[in-house]
């Protein structure tokens, strides 16, 4: 590795000194904090589920958001991750194959591993070609489970029970609103929390370099494969965590969840909060959730208005709610 | 066997007017537009109730005509106004737009499926090879024939065609020589969208209408666009008549993994060429 290399890394991390890491790590630790506040401060079960269930989509489109900060690349399939996820919990759990701690386990590290696999292949094509490539992976993986009955009744999607114990703790929490709400805000704070430290690290930097500009890094002597395929699979990892949540709050799994459609809104939410921002994507999927749950309630076609919201938004900030928040901090910092 | 192969380049002729009409859009505006199977489908619905009515071609010619004016509006109002944003972020509104699409078909259609008359003239079956063959096919083939060859012969032969060509070069270096983009993206995104429209009413009496029916067809055309090289014509021909093959022979020979092998055969190509079959960009 060259000295240049080195002395670029350096710098790069010089004025983001230990003090930034200290209040990140100390924010995370007041979010995680007052997430035990959840509970109490919600209204109803109600709103305490719909919440629990913004912040699944907050994890998925938090995963789109870092692959495409980190990596540069779209994918218009990661919904195939979550679904495998999934897949791989609620299959392994219903045919009480293995345990529950050894099925979840394979439910996070499945995916994680197939997206580290196809890291090192497809990570190299770029742009729309790219996306195109992650699309036909999640569509495939949709095709499986909507063909193969035997797995998981095909189309129909299935319906499984929790085991009695996970961890030693009673599993029947997992399906009870007022301690999946406080589990799912305590997981994606850990997770916004271990991006940012991971961006912010020699590994994180390299691939953010490799995003600028591959071949001026593969000049100063980095592997560009590697670093890569490790962020896809970090971002594959963070896609399983929502599978494997949203199945065991549910206790149903159905092809649906592989749709091109999921990933789609996955990215809608990722770009609505702000894409160039590691927690732009959480705040995007949340607003979107309740945009969604609202158009829902007082018209028949909502979709139309989460389109419309969709192209209004792109069309008058296209940094997202984030982006905005940030131009109006520097805005009135600077006064 | 022949009818098979018939049949398969049926759906790609099918596949083909949807592809060229995403080529074109990309070429212009780099975008992959991701209402165009929306715009199919809205094509379809048009023409499914002009012919109601009793005019088959009537609907033809209204369907076509009525996208072409959206596929206008449209370059005009969102790509035209999002032509400085990473091409992505457009891509997200094209998804935007397909959702609005499909609701504003299903609330004027509903969601039943419908049937889409048949024009009498073509309703009868000739005989190739010894079995009977419907001619409505055979017009879904012409229609594609006539379309690839007079889009290239467009495209080689006239003025505006060659600004078309220069503009999905490099629209930069193209608007540097003197050619007005926003105008010549203005008829290439109208085309398109017509095309989207033409294929929406020739495809309509072989599938049922449906506010979804477009999506399927939709990502086919993006495997034969991406197969193709994105902003090739050549290519898109190509790559339509062998997905339509692979798709026809893949539900006869291998029936559980049809729906798969266009995946497989787009990761293949782009693993060996990742520019697509004729591409010169990734």
């Amino acid at each position: 590795m060259s000295t240049l290399a080195h002395d670029a890394v350096r710098y790069a991390k010089k004025p983001r000194g230990t003090s930034a890491t200290a209040v990140l790590l100390l924010a995370g630790a007041v979010a995680l904090l007052a997430g035990f506040a959840l509970p109490w401060i919600a209204p109803s079960k109600l709103a305490m589920s719909l919440f629990a269930q913004a912040l699944f989509d907050a994890l998925l489109a938090t995963s789109v958001g870092f692959l495409f900060l980190q990596n540069g690349r779209v994918s218009f399939g990661q919904a195939a991750f979550s679904g495998l996820g999934s897949y791989a919990f609620g299959v392994l759990v219903a045919r009480n194959l293995v345990g529950a701690e050894a099925a979840l386990l394979v439910a996070l590290l499945l995916p994680t591993a197939l997206a580290f696999l196809l890291g090192l292949v497809i990570a190299r094509v770029s742009g729309v070609a790219h996306a195109m490539l992650t699309l036909a992976v999640g569509q495939a993986l949709y095709e499986v489970a909507f063909r193969w009955r035997e797995l998981a009744k095909g189309d129909d999607g299935m319906s499984f029970d929790l085991p009695a114990r996970i961890f030693g703790v009673s599993a029947r929490g997992l399906q009870d609103p007022a301690v999946m709400v406080v589990l799912a805000w305590s997981i994606l704070v850990i997770v916004l929390v271990g991006l940012a430290l991971f961006a912010r690290s020699r590994t994180g930097m390299v691939a953010a370099a490799i995003r600028d500009n591959e071949e001026r890094a593969r000049f100063l002597g980095y592997s560009t494969t590697l670093p890569r395929a490790l962020v896809y699979a970090i971002a594959a990892f963070v896609a399983a965590l929502a599978g494997v949540l949203q199945a065991s709050y549910n206790g149903y799994i159905a092809p649906q969840m592989f749709h091109w459609t999921v990933s789609g809104f996955a990215l809608i939410m990722a770009i609505i909060g702000g894409a160039k921002f590691i927690i732009g994507p959480a705040v995007g999927a949340v607003a979107l959730f309740y945009i969604k749950d609202f158009a829902g309630q007082v018209a028949e076609y909502w979709p139309a208005i989460v389109g419309g919201a969709l192209v209004i938004v792109t069309l008058t900030m296209p940094q997202g709610i984030i982006g905005l928040a940030d131009l109006l901090w520097r805005r009135s910092a600077r006064r | 066997m022949l009818i098979q192969v018939l049949n398969g380049v049926v759906y790609g002729g099918l596949l083909y007017l949807l592809a060229v009409g995403l080529v074109l859009i990309f070429g212009l505006r780099e975008v992959v537009n991701f209402a165009h199977g929306a715009l199919f489908m809205v094509g379809a619905y048009i023409g499914f109730s002009v012919a109601a009515a009793g005019y088959w071609w009537g609907g033809l010619v209204v369907s076509v005509v009525a996208m072409a004016i959206v596929g206008c509006a449209l370059d005009a109002t969102v790509f035209r106004a999002l032509r400085r944003q990473d091409p992505m972020v457009t891509v997200l509104v094209t998804f935007g737009l397909l959702l609005i699409l499909e609701t504003f078909v299903t609330a004027v259609w509903g969601k039943a499926y419908l049937r889409y008359p048949m024009p009498a003239l073509l309703s009868g079956t000739v005989n190739i090879a010894g079995s009977p063959f419907p001619v409505y096919r055979l017009f879904v083939i012409a229609v594609a024939v006539v379309v690839a060859l007079s889009l290239t012969a467009w495209l080689r032969f006239t003025r505006i065609g060659l600004y078309v060509r220069a503009a999905s070069t490099d629209a930069r270096v193209a608007s540097i020589q003197g050619v007005n983009v926003d105008r010549l993206s203005l008829i290439v995104v109208g085309l398109g969208t017509a095309l989207a429209g033409l294929s929406g009413v020739v495809a309509g009496p072989l599938l049922t209408l449906s506010p979804t029916m477009g999506n399927y067809i939709l990502i086919d055309s993006f495997i034969v666009v991406v197969i193709g090289g994105l902003g090739s014509f050549a290519g898109a021909f190509v790559a339509a008549i062998l997905i339509g093959q692979i798709h026809n022979l893949g539900a006869i020979c291998l029936p559980w993994a049809a729906t798969i092998l266009p995946f497989l055969l787009m990761v293949g190509i782009l693993i060996w060429r990742p520019a697509g079959l004729a591409g010169s960009r990734a």
